[in-house]
């Protein structure tokens, strides 16, 4: 059997290694505590059942997976030295690292990779059971391989191999009992570089230092206190009096960011969102008259003035999308613009495709009129509503708002599809697998299930295109594949691309290194250091 | 000597204040589509211009005119709080006038029931019910209806207490007048001073439940309101002080000036007690 081996990422990830190793000592001098805002308080410390955000952002630090992943979104080497993919690509080979302990002292073997995989994260992880779908076995020959066979080939699978995303657990801690009720759900234990001291409900969770951390030397930080602040005028003070070191996810209003990033103390960046990727959209019910008509879905794409929106909305945090897939792909190839719906003279377009799909403006202005369902998510998606609501009235179509909650918003959207327009911000996530596909294929028209094909776009074409990129190994091939869905998606335009939003994360300067995964503040944050 | 209901009220120069800035509201009200023609909701200029420039108001977060929405903002906050406050009024008196003037297990009942609303807070229930509903205007009225009644329910009843045992009501049934027609046509034109200076007031509080309402986000989406043009500007106090505090000042204005109408009523319709 061919065995291609991988190691151009690999040893990529180890070079990068070695580099901040030999940087200067004094640099990167260890001690410090890391405050760190998470917003709201997780409800449990156990990211192989629940993936609600607050809680990788603690738990990231404290298990390790199998692989991590740099800026460009190739994996590189944590808790496997090395992995190997057949071409078929239905088996992979991880080499595991041969020093690493759990926290309780016992090492980390292959028996706990094939525990976390089959037994938890297949199981019971939200997306787990989508991702590991293919994966029928882990063999481990010996404590330190794990094979890793599957029934078709998942390439999408290689990109979810984090701490945050599946994080690896000891099987003498979790294997016994049930893992949905697990004793240790609220006392992490894995092999990360910080250990779970303790968790003071409504206050805070505190990490140590990891002294045998399997990388010598890290990490170089004491102690981590997460910090849960139920008001954001006193998480904005927090960081402003350096109370607090570390904030994201829109943990800090947008307006408040203005203020903070302007002190010579705090840093911002919108790095860190690289798996993440969400894209503001607008979604179109494809089945309703007059939106079942491409012309007006295509007119009413080009009626949205995108850089209106990032800068008024969202204060500049974001960037116009070019498509259903994020641009953070373009280095794995998956990534290019679609039709250019913010052309120049867009206006025009929109109200020439309008009149062609034989809707004339009538005396009143307008040529037809449709019910926007607002995202209750907040007042910006209210003022994202509002801009919307007046340029779609630039091109003749009058918008009415609608307001519900959450609960009957989701009913309306994606059970009942009694909607004509709803904005929404969906992840790309690490993978189009993951993140894009639910948007478009049929076989993701599921009323009841959130989040997913809420426009019923269904077309043989676009299904087939994704039904290959899901199983074919190789990257140039699979970013042909999603080049032409791209293509054909936007042409389609079932689903109006509005901006890439960007989330703002606030560093205090005096910590180096805090962002330096695309998983950003789901980082482990085992070379970050204090000056 | 006693001086007339119109001299005794509109010799108060307070009540002068309140009902011509309340007249002022009305005709802006009016005449909204006339003052301010463009869509309220309109972006017609750069975000955050400053008072006293292109916009004598200056503009929101989005570029939309501050004065415009004002000018429809009347409309809307006045509409829905005369609507509900009608509304309340008109169940309320429905209620108490029932309740006090058949006594007994009805009275018991209907009683039983005004308090049951009144022990909810007024206005976390009206959220609720929003919540339920989703917003619009007719909801908002709705809403704001259902939780203003009570207090007019328990004035109407205490009342047609007193009311019910003079002569001319027992001459009334006597003359053989049904009931409706004794109620509609004897007992409730006597309570009409006490119900008129409540269900003013009413106003005012109809005023402030709706523009929370909007503050929180909850205020009809479609309909530009002061309450809304706050919490659309509350994020920006430090930016673009402009936003809350021009809505606010009117707020503050319309309230004080209905409740220094309405104390103005109380005085005039109960000339004893201003006299006193």
């Amino acid at each position: 059997m061919l065995i291609i081996r991988r190691l151009a990422a690999v040893s990529a990830g180890l070079l990068a290694a070695a580099v901040l190793a030999s940087a200067p000592a004094s640099a990167q001098k260890p001690g410090g505590t890391l405050v760190q805002i998470t917003q709201p308080e997780p409800p449990n410390l156990a990211p192989y059942i629940s993936t609600s955000g607050p809680i990788g952002q603690v738990t990231a630090k404290v298990f390790d997976g199998l692989l991590e992943y740099g800026f460009d979104l190739k994996p590189v080497p944590s808790l496997a030295e090395s992995f190997e993919v057949t071409p078929d690509g239905k088996t992979i080979t991880f080499k595991l690292r041969q020093n690493a302990k759990f926290h309780d002292g016992k090492p980390f073997t292959s028996a706990d990779v094939r525990f976390t995989f089959m037994d938890v994260l297949k199981k019971v992880h939200p997306r787990g059971i989508a991702t590991f779908r293919e994966l029928t076995a882990v063999e481990t020959p010996d404590p330190y391989t794990a094979i890793f066979k599957l029934e078709k080939a998942a390439p999408y699978m290689l990109m979810a191999f984090s701490g945050y995303e599946s994080p690896v657990l000891p099987q003498h801690v979790y294997g016994s009992g049930d893992i949905k009720t697990h004793a240790n759900a609220n006392i992490p234990v894995g092999t990360g570089p910080f250990r779970f001291v303790e968790w003071r409900r409504g206050e805070f969770v505190r990490l140590d230092k990891n002294k045998d951390y399997w990388r010598a030397g890290l990490p170089y930080l004491d102690r981590i206190v997460v910090r849960f602040i139920g008001d954001s005028s006193t998480r904005t003070a927090a960081l402003e009096k350096g109370e607090a070191h570390v904030a994201g996810f829109g943990a800090i209003p947008y307006n408040d960011v203005k203020k903070l990033a302007a002190l010579p103390s705090v840093e911002v960046t919108t790095k860190g969102y690289e798996m993440v990727s969400p894209i503001v959209e607008l979604l179109l019910n494809t089945k309703h008259a007059p939106l079942d008509n491409q012309k007006v879905r295509q007119a009413l794409a080009y009626a949205i003035d995108r850089q209106f929106v990032i800068d008024n909305v969202w204060f500049g945090y974001g960037k116009p999308a070019a498509g259903p897939i994020s641009s953070n792909f373009a280095p794995s190839g998956m990534f290019e613009a679609g039709k250019d719906y913010n052309a120049a003279d867009r206006v025009a377009r929109a109200n020439a495709l309008l009149d062609e799909a034989g809707f004339p403006k009538k005396a009143d202005g307008f040529r037809f009129e449709l019910v926007h369902d607002l995202t209750p998510y907040g007042e910006e998606w209210q003022r994202f509503g509002e801009a919307v609501q007046q340029q779609l009235a630039q091109v003749g179509v009058k918008v009415t708002l609608r307001y519900e909650d959450v609960a009957k918003w989701l009913k309306r959207v994606y059970t009942d599809y009694d909607y004509d327009i709803s904005s929404n911000f969906l992840y790309n996530l690490a993978d189009p697998v993951l993140g894009v596909h639910r948007s478009f294929h049929s076989d993701r028209i599921r009323p009841g299930t959130v989040f997913v094909n809420g426009a019923r776009w269904s077309s043989p074409e676009t299904d087939k295109i994704m039904d290959q990129a899901t199983v074919e190994p190789d990257p140039a091939k699979r970013g042909a594949l999603y080049r032409e869905l791209i293509k054909q998606t936007s042409e389609a335009s079932p689903v109006i691309y509005v901006l890439e939003l960007q989330f703002p994360t606030l560093v205090n300067k005096q910590f180096k290194n805090v962002i330096t995964s695309p998983l950003g503040i789901y980082g482990n944050y085992a070379t970050a250091y204090r000056e | 000597m006693m001086k007339s209901f119109s001299q005794r009220f509109l010799h108060n120069p307070l009540v002068i204040v309140g009902l011509s800035w309340l007249t002022l509201v009305l005709l802006v009200a009016v005449l909204a589509d006339v003052l301010a023609p463009a869509n309220p909701f309109a972006i017609v200029g750069k975000p955050f211009l400053p008072p006293a420039g292109d916009f004598l108001l200056g503009t929101d977060s989005l570029g939309r005119d501050v004065l415009g929405g004002l000018i429809h903002g009347a409309r809307t906050t006045l509409l829905i709080a005369v609507l509900s406050t009608l509304a309340a009024v008109a169940f309320g008196a429905l209620v108490g006038a029932v309740a006090g003037y058949y006594g007994r297990w009805i009275d018991d009942v209907l009683m039983r029931l005004t308090e049951f609303f009144q022990t909810i807070p007024s206005f976390l229930f009206a959220l609720v019910l929003i919540a339920i509903l989703s917003p619009s205007a007719m909801n908002l009225v709705i809403a704001i209806a259902t939780v203003s009644w009570p207090p007019i329910a328990r004035v109407v009843r205490g009342e047609v207490l007193s009311v019910k045992s003079r002569e001319f009501v027992r001459a009334a049934i006597v003359a053989g007048q049904r009931d409706s027609a004794i109620l509609i046509s004897q007992v409730l034109p006597n309570t009409l001073s006490p119900l008129i200076v409540t269900g003013s007031l009413l106003v005012a509080t109809a005023i402030l439940v709706e523009s929370a309402l909007s503050f929180l986000g909850l205020g009809a989406p479609n309909q530009m309101s002061w309450g809304f043009m706050i919490g659309a500007g509350r994020s920006f106090m430090r930016e673009a002080w402009w936003l809350v505090t021009v809505p606010g000042i009117v707020i503050l204005l319309t309230v004080l000036s209905i409740n220094l109408v309405g104390e103005g009523l109380n005085d005039a319709l109960n000339p004893r007690l201003a006299d006193a």
